[in-house]
């Protein structure tokens, strides 16, 4: 059991040490910049990628500001799509569930925005789709996969990539959170540091 | 109406290599920052109010678009095959001839406004290259091509230009203290004294042969600008402006002359550890390193200077970087 254990954990270490770091500033400096022009942040995924996206978003948009949450005018715009679990069901049923993401992203996409897509085969053809809107609009697209990264890879500006053999969902996933997290981590400590030095000044 | 904003820039060194006299030859390479001034381009296209008209410092209306006066307003009209009657305003954060790049910002608001209205959507790259295209090859200015990309692409970048016209664009990947300390340790001041980009480099592009070797030199201080800038060895990054700048004034005679001199001498002897003046020379902005302790009494050495040459406009300009670059901040065309 504890060869097992341990062999998994290997694994993951191994995988957070090869991770593509400048691609990971370069998402950091992309959602710096949509902060900026007060765009919106379009988060999507399949699954268990769904419920990081979730979570991401309530970390994002509160946590990153809870030091001095009544300070910050401007806050992050962080959106999960859909946004409601009857929107899911509604494109599902009458159009098709390659449309679940790219059809609400309709609704609210404008230039200045962002997308954050996570799909571990990079391929899923309804993350696919609102890729391609993205692109349509010319935002930039930070890609979260795993594997050899797919389509959703080849097409993103941040090309965050866990590469893995295919079907390593649970690796795959276990490290997207980690760098959810990084990145939510990020801002914090940014937003704090500013705060600090407003102080000093 | 559709309201774009494109950031200026702040130039560190490498700036001249980005002229096609010298880039045909050898790359060129310069590293600079997007930063929080911008200029801004609202366009209203209003088909019943007759005539074509342009705002910026006078108003012109004219019937054709052929007629307007302002050079960019019309090159990218014409360029986009745009005849309908529209207005067209510019606002800027700050004057002319600044050496932050406020002209080529202007064309790159022009270019994301103005395709935006006929339903064309480019991105940061195509906004570059055809805001190039435009000052370059149809307005013949004798500028270079560091300024577009910059408003476009915003952030901390190393550019490069290629003899087959190409651009790399390569983000200098900062994080938030670093880019924060950075700005701690910057000074930035107005001369008050405003000049044509034009002027000045129309000199320096004929010299371009004789000062071959000096430009070569510059592309070569942009890797070690950005190894100790990713090390936050801002003293050596100051020690590296004033080498760049020793170098810059050899590249034309109108790069500098006594006012900026002495208020470049002022900055060094009250702390700075170097500087440099923005953008083409002759006028515009003069930037500073310095330790956090010395800007107050540069601050104020700078100010004495400013009054001995009776610099009515000479001011401190407080700049932040910025991560985004020429975005459409509003459109209520969409239908």
């Amino acid at each position: 059991m504890e060869n097992y254990i341990n062999n998994y954990i290997k694994k993951s270490l191994k995988l957070l040490q090869n991770l593509p770091g400048k691609e990971i500033a370069k998402a950091i400096n992309i959602l710096q910049a949509t902060y900026e022009r007060d765009g919106k942040i379009y988060v999507f995924g399949n699954g268990g990628s769904l419920s990081m996206a979730t979570h991401w978003v309530a970390d994002f948009n509160k946590t990153v500001f809870s030091h001095h949450l009544d300070k910050n005018v401007r806050r992050f715009q962080a959106i999960r799509l859909p946004t409601t679990e009857a929107e899911i069901t509604a494109w599902a049923n009458d159009v098709g569930f390659e449309m679940i993401f790219a059809g609400p992203l309709r609704n609210y996409i404008k230039e200045g925005d962002t997308l954050i897509a996570i799909s571990s085969s990079g391929n899923s053809p309804n993350i696919i789709k609102a890729v391609e809107l993205a692109k349509e609009y010319r935002i930039p697209i930070i890609g979260v996969s795993g594997f050899d990264g797919g389509k959703l890879n080849e097409m993103a500006d941040a090309k965050i990539c866990v590469k893995t053999d295919r079907g390593e969902y649970e690796l795959v996933e276990g490290i997207h959170s980690v760098i959810l997290h990084l990145i939510t981590k990020y801002f914090k400590n940014y937003f704090d540091y500013l705060e600090e030095n407003l102080e000093k000044s | 109406m559709i309201i774009v904003r494109a950031p200026l820039r702040i130039s560190f060194v490498g700036g001249g290599t980005d002229l096609p006299g010298f880039y045909r030859q050898y790359p060129g390479k310069v590293i600079s920052a997007a930063i929080d001034k911008y200029v801004y381009v609202a366009i209203n296209p209003a088909p019943l109010v007759k005539g074509i008209t342009a705002r910026y410092s006078i108003t012109e209306t004219v019937n054709e678009v052929s007629l307007l006066k302002n050079n960019r307003i019309r090159e990218v009209m014409l360029d986009l095959q745009i005849s309908d009657n529209m207005e067209i305003g510019v606002f800027s954060q700050l004057p002319v001839g600044t050496g932050l790049g406020g002209s080529s910002a202007f064309t790159a608001a022009l270019f994301k406004g103005l395709s935006t209205t006929i339903g064309k959507r480019l991105d940061k790259k195509e906004i570059a290259e055809n805001a190039c295209r435009v000052e370059i090859d149809l307005l013949k200015e004798p500028i270079g091509k560091q300024d577009q990309y910059a408003s476009a692409f915003g952030g901390f970048n190393i550019f490069q230009f290629n003899p087959d016209e190409t651009v790399e664009v390569e983000p200098v990947l900062l994080d938030y203290k670093r880019r924060m300390d950075l700005e701690k340790h910057m000074l930035l001041f107005f001369t008050g004294i405003t000049r044509q980009a034009s002027s000045v480099l129309s000199e320096q592009k004929t010299n371009i042969s004789n000062k071959f070797e000096t430009l070569k030199s510059m592309t070569l201080l942009v890797d070690t600008f950005k190894k100790e800038l990713l090390k936050g060895n801002f003293e050596a990054l100051g020690e590296l402006l004033h080498k760049n700048w020793l170098k810059k004034k050899q590249l034309a005679s109108k790069v500098s002359n006594q006012v900026i001199d002495k208020l470049y001498e002022a900055g060094i002897r009250n702390g700075a550890w170097g500087g440099k003046i923005l953008g083409a020379g002759g006028g515009g902005c003069i930037l500073f390193l310095a330790p956090f302790n010395k800007k107050e009494s540069i601050r104020t050495a700078m100010k004495r200077v400013s009054v001995k040459y009776q610099l009515e406009n000479f001011n401190e300009v407080p700049v932040k970087f910025v991560q985004s670059g020429v975005e459409v901040i509003s459109n209520s065309l969409l239908k």
